[in-house]
């Protein structure tokens, strides 16, 4: 059944919705209450006191991430931050995970592009003994070498892991292929031979030159009284000694210019992942509500313009989607789907052209509408838990949001008329230039898809890295 | 992503606990759920918190790919596809376009044992749907163009989930060899070939056999009444009717008399290794000691086996253990990806070896206390939000058999003792209970040669 057809039951159904009131949630989203203070180290310490489950959620924030890699070391920043519970002052790695499992806490730490976090979740009543080992793993790492030894091993056979999953290296790639030698190009995990590279001091190095508590904004979020909880946090993370360090500036990066693509060869693929994009937008861009609602509406939900043309009305795949991944500098944009060896162009078409209609047509007051309420109505449960506000209020913090983020989203999502979405369209959905970055059986599809592109590159899977190849790195 | 079943996640039945479980869940009046059962035999069950504006919506239909033949393996999950794509007032995309124009989403997963409606929604549009649940239980049809193109979309995600997924694929392999009489020895997304050849009366049947109101159990939380959910549920679910559930499954798999293994050999960077035994439904007195076991082997990187095989010895990436929630005898599987260079071998000693230790001596009093305060967490982390309850008393009172049992859940593991879990797993963890699933990558078998 195709979209054109189904007009009359929409319109019943408009007659029916009308009968139920009005479409609108009706509530108010915003974040709870919660207190800043700055420690007198310079940590940055948000407090949100939240009851009704017994527990308690650390969220903490330290300002540098894997785009502070250096080139051919990828993966340091995430090493780094996997060590933190592989053994401290007063602490082996092993103490440390029976300690935190004893009170059934969970710890983890990794390293995105732009910062790294390290969270930790315990029960109300272990919060003396949970905030102690959080403290520890944070200001007290001592990075034993045969722990290194360890965890670089295993993350380089992580690597290896996800390379037989295409769904779990096409961004890797993709990102590689978009920006190139730019940090956000590297693989935040590392890869086959920059894992090989890293040693114990680097390590030792990274950790001293950003672990710091005026880099670090650090969230706690739960059952808890509020002024033991200041004085606990003092006495542990107060005790931080204070360190100057460097500025974490990601410098923006063009987006590219013509068309171009990389087919990286997995000869046993039964489909083609691809990711087809160009460079998005930051965090902060001004522009970033209409942009969720317009992407909302061309590939951020099951009816989205792209899944109900790839998935509802032809079959190509089980799903299909677009994404800003939005960060301090530009983040990458891109339409990620799958499809069987010999639907690869088909499907690839038809997303060319569901983003030419985007343009052709921009999208209408009724498509807005439904957008909006969409997101309004399923906002709620991404605020529901001490863990998810937790993040949500430090990342926000990070990118200088604030609680506007949410508070004001619905005010700001109103204002998004079809001319502004037009607007936002022509500026942030890329048309003309596009990356195509594929995964599949390059013998099946190779001469099929040369026609997206004026430039073509090829690596087999199995090759060491990502994109670009390791020897044409410097 | 939606209509989806994720392998080795699905449904697997919270491990609830604590010796020091603290009043607020201990006592059912201050976890009030209210239960109606519909005169067409659906039993209601609600729990009201207004701490968000919103509902989760469960629908839980006992049918599942268990309930399946030969021929038409992976049916039950193809019709939780179609139970989106048209009925009588919504017909095809209808559904999806109305929910998500009302700030609504929808998700359903298919099991071996039951098939899952998941509905999120503000509390505004609560009315809209029961208009769409209502409309497809009753009224479900059929458009060939739609089975035509959503039979696709099944085959796209059984490449996804199993042909380029090793995980996947060796999980249906180990299955398919674990079980020799009972239907869980076939995929819940079906063989390929099943895949491209149901037909409509296939379907047809399907819906008759297993989509009865009586043979589902409804479950609602969040910013809603009791009263007003079985108002909603008098005037559009009631009326419908039922008839006859899905004939029973009478086949008992019979008693495992020795090792079973297989190897798969294809294309990959890193070998894998499944070892599954036969364990018990959930039902089963044994489920706490059973959980309490699995919390001490595999649950952190305290646990034993991590400690030994990814820590100590560093002859695994990740080393876990899965069992589905379950109406019959079912596999539990303990996971364990070989680092390169580790043949899959030395894994399964080391494996063993940490399975011999908790048969030949006692576990510590302290990792009985450490699984059971995990146990305690974990609920928590469940119970923390509408939808993981909606899920759990669900899950309960269709694996259970009594959501109530969700608040002896407390007293039950507390009851568990060390030599409970000794006997657990000499009972369980057998050489002759257990089939061993290793992959191979050829391009290494290849180099070797």
């Amino acid at each position: 059944m195709t979209r054109g057809t189904s007009g009359l039951r929409l319109l019943a159904l408009f007659a029916f919705t009308l009968a139920l009131g009005p479409v609108s949630p009706g509530q108010s989203l915003h974040i709870p209450p919660h207190e800043k203070i700055v420690l007198k180290n310079g940590l940055t310490v948000l407090l949100m006191e939240k009851h009704g489950v017994p527990l308690v959620d650390i969220f903490a924030l330290v300002k540098t991430g894997a785009a502070a890699d250096p080139a051919g070391q990828e993966g340091l920043a995430s090493v780094t931050a996997g060590l933190l519970r592989k053994g401290t002052r007063t602490r082996t790695a092993q103490q440390f995970s029976a300690d935190f499992d004893f009170i059934g806490g969970s710890f983890s730490a990794e390293a995105g592009a732009d910062f790294t976090n390290i969270n930790a979740e315990f029960l109300s009543k272990d919060l003396s003994r949970g905030l102690e080992l959080f403290s520890d793993a944070l200001l007290h790492p001592t990075f034993p070498q045969t722990e290194t030894d360890k965890i670089l091993a295993q993350s380089l056979d992580g690597v290896k892991s996800a390379k037989d999953e295409p769904q779990a290296v096409l961004r890797l790639y993709y990102n590689g292929y978009l920006y190139g030698t730019h940090p956000y190009g590297r693989p935040p995990d590392g890869d086959e031979l920059s894992l090989k590279r890293i040693q114990r001091d680097a390590i030792v190095r990274f950790y001293e030159t950003n672990y710091a508590p005026g880099n670090t904004i650090l969230g706690v979020a739960g059952e808890f009284d509020p002024a033991e909880m200041r004085k606990k946090l003092e006495e542990t993370l107060g005790a931080w000694t204070a360190r100057t360090v460097g500025s974490n500036s990601v410098a923006a990066f063009p987006p590219a210019k013509g068309k171009k693509l990389l087919l990286i060869d997995k000869p046993d693929a039964t489909q083609t992942y691809f990711a087809i994009g160009n460079i998005g937008t930051a965090a902060n861009d001004p522009d970033r509500v209409a942009i969720r609602v317009v992407n909302t509406i061309f590939g951020g939900r099951f009816t989205s313009e792209l899944n109900e043309a790839l998935r509802v009305e032809s079959g190509y795949t089980y799903g299909a989607n677009s994404v800003f991944d939005s960060r301090r500098a530009p983040g990458p944009f891109g339409i990620f789907s799958f499809t069987k060896n010999e639907t690869t162009t088909p499907a690839i078409d038809l997303a060319l052209q569901v983003l030419e209609k985007l343009h052709k047509n921009g999208v209408t007051e009724e498509q807005l509408k439904s957008a909006k309420s969409y997101i309004k109505g399923q906002f709620p449960p991404t605020i529901e838990t001490s863990s998810q506000l937790v993040r949500r209020i430090v990342v926000n913090e990070y990118y200088g949001l604030g609680d506007d983020e949410v508070n004001q989203l619905e005010a700001r999502m109103d204002a998004v008329t079809p001319v502004i979405a037009k607007q936002i369209i022509e500026k942030h959905f890329p048309v003309d230039n596009l990356v195509f970055v594929l995964i599949g059986d390059a013998s099946a599809i190779r001469l099929a898809v040369k026609k997206y592109a004026d430039k073509m590159d090829e690596r087999p899977v199995s090759d060491p890295g990502f994109w670009p190849p390791p020897g044409a790195q410097k | 992503m939606k209509k989806n079943r994720q392998f080795g996640t699905a449904l697997l039945l919270l491990c609830v606990l604590g010796i020091a479980v603290p009043p607020v869940w201990a006592q059912s009046k201050e976890f009030p759920v209210s239960s109606h059962t519909l005169k067409n035999g659906m039993k209601v069950l609600v729990q009201p918190d207004h701490s968000i504006p919103n509902v989760a919506l469960y629908i839980f239909y006992r049918i599942g790919s268990r309930n399946e033949h030969p021929g038409t393996t992976g049916l039950s999950h193809f019709f939780e596809h179609m139970m989106f794509n048209g009925a009588k007032k919504y017909g095809p995309g209808d559904l999806d376009k109305a929910m998500e124009a009302n700030g609504a989403s929808n998700n359903a997963y298919t099991s071996q044992n039951v098939t899952v409606y998941q509905d999120w929604f503000p509390r505004s549009a609560l009315e809209l749907i029961y208009d769409i649940e209502a409309d497809r239980i009753r009224d479900l049809t059929f458009d060939p163009k739609k089975i035509a193109s959503e039979r696709e979309v099944v085959a796209s995600e059984r490449r996804l989930s199993v042909d380029n997924n090793n995980f996947g694929l060796l999980d249906e392999q180990l299955r398919a060899t674990a079980f020799i009489a009972h239907t869980y020895q076939w995929p819940v997304v079906g063989w390929m070939s099943d895949i491209q050849s149901w037909t409509m009366e296939d379907l047809k049947h399907h819906f008759e056999m297993g989509y009865s109101p009586s043979n589902a159990t409804m479950v609602v939380v969040g910013d809603v009444s009791p009263e007003e959910i079985f108002q909603l549920c008098e005037k559009y679910i009631e009326p419908i009717p039922s008839h006859a559930p899905p004939p029973p499954v009478t086949t008992i798999e019979p008693e495992q008399l020795g090792e079973r293994r297989l190897v798969v050999h294809k294309p990959a960077e890193l070998p894998l290794l499944m070892i599954g035994y036969h364990v018990p439904q959930t039902n089963n007195p044994d489920f706490y000691a059973l959980n309490i076991l699995r919390s001490v082997l595999f649950q952190g990187e305290s646990s034993r086996m991590y400690q030994r095989l990814v820590d100590k010895d560093q002859l695994a990436l990740d080393v876990s253990y899965d069992v589905d929630s379950a109406f019959d005898p079912t596999l539990g599987v303990i996971t364990a990806q070989p680092r390169q260079g580790v043949d899959p071998p030395a894994c399964e000693k080391a494996i063993y070896e940490e399975l011999e230790n908790v048969k030949s001596g006692l576990i510590s009093d302290r990792e009985l206390e450490k699984a059971k305060n995990n146990q305690l967490a974990d609920f928590y982390r469940e119970m923390r939000t509408i939808n993981g309850r909606a899920n759990t008393i669900g899950t309960y009172e269709v694996f259970m058999g009594d959501y109530n049992k969700l608040f002896d859940a407390a007293k039950s593991y507390s009851a568990v003792t060390k030599e409970d879990v000794q006997r657990v797993a000499k009972k369980y963890f057998g050489p002759n209970n257990r089939t061993v699933a290793t992959l191979l990558p050829e391009n290494e078998e290849k180099a070797k040669q």
